[in-house]
């Protein structure tokens, strides 16, 4: 998946003047028709993905506040550098690299991450053992419970995994992103994303059966067993 | 028509998850994982967190947030 380049771009052949005014043209100099053609086609293009990196930002900053300031921001930073966007290369990766390197630089140091930083370091011990369920029908039994669960249950579990395994996860799993744009959106090598994505889902399925064991949807072979409800 | 084996196979799971398999390779996969139960049943946990983590995920921006976006934009158009 090299060439994911999904992204379709408009009609960029039409430059008829049928634009509404909605914009107060301040003055009239030479670059205006410019600046407006360039307003427009960001716009139409970029502005659509306004819902996705809203998503994402929530799940780095974990409040709407901040995920709204930082929309806003790589908005503001994304039509400030449009010029030197190459139309026809994959813009929602452009905007998630300009995302994601927002949210390091200005709010990562405003929040208080236990293994910021260090996550590539965690050993094998502190994330727990890997193969808890080894039959197929225990694993059957762990598919089933992980798609009855709540999605506010598979949330809380994704915000509490160390951030570079919550952003890779995120990528990979929400946005569809391919190793490689993962790579250049985090600024770290292939190895690494794969190291970061595989401990990130491991960590994710702990947590996730251990929600579904303390709610009483077991996962061992004798899951037929109705659910003992406790919400 | 091979079958990888479980070891390759578990090794690589992920990576066909997210396609990140040559076409070929997940074939070997595909054929592994006919004949594995144990396998096939590893993918469907993945496949099924993956599912679950996208729904999960999905949001919507606040109203006001485009408003604020264009807003910006405008000023920053008119410094330029």
């Amino acid at each position: 998946m090299t060439s994911a380049v999904l992204e379709h771009v408009g009609t960029a052949s039409a430059p008829t003047r049928d634009r509404a005014p909605q914009a107060p043209v301040v003055d009239s100099g030479p670059m205006t028709d410019e600046l407006a053609e360039r307003r427009r086609l960001f716009q139409e293009q970029a502005l659509p993905y306004m819902d996705q990196l809203y998503g994402a930002a929530m799940r780095m900053t974990k409040n709407p506040a901040d995920a709204s300031d930082l929309v806003q921001e790589t908005f503001v930073k994304a039509f400030a550098a449009f010029g030197q966007f190459e139309q026809g290369t994959n813009l929602k990766a452009w905007l998630y690299r300009i995302l994601t390197n927002t949210f390091i630089n200005v709010y990562r140091k405003k929040q208080r991450d236990p293994y910021q930083g260090s996550t590539d370091e965690l050993e094998e011990w502190q994330l727990g053992s890997a193969e808890s369920a080894t039959s197929s029908s225990s694993r059957s039994a762990e598919a089933e419970a992980i798609d009855r669960m709540p999605a506010s249950a598979v949330k809380d579990a994704l915000q509490s995994i160390p951030e570079d395994f919550r952003l890779a996860v995120y990528f990979a799993d929400v946005e569809g992103f391919s190793y490689q744009e993962i790579a250049d959106i985090m600024k770290t090598p292939v190895g690494t994303v794969m190291s970061r994505l595989h401990r990130g889902r491991r960590l994710l399925r702990e947590l996730l059966a251990d929600y579904a064991r303390e709610r009483g949807m077991t996962l061992s072979e004798t899951a037929t067993t109705r659910t003992r409800s406790t919400t | 028509m091979t079958d990888c084996g479980c070891d390759k196979a578990k090794a690589e799971l992920e990576e066909f998850l997210h396609n990140e398999l040559s076409a070929e390779q997940c074939q070997d996969i595909r054929d592994h994982m006919a004949n594995c139960d144990d396998c096939s049943a590893e993918h469907l946990v993945g496949l099924t967190l993956t599912t679950k983590v996208k729904e999960a995920c999905q949001e919507k921006a606040p109203e006001e947030l485009r408003a604020m976006i264009l807003g910006s934009i405008e000023r920053l158009d008119a410094r330029a």
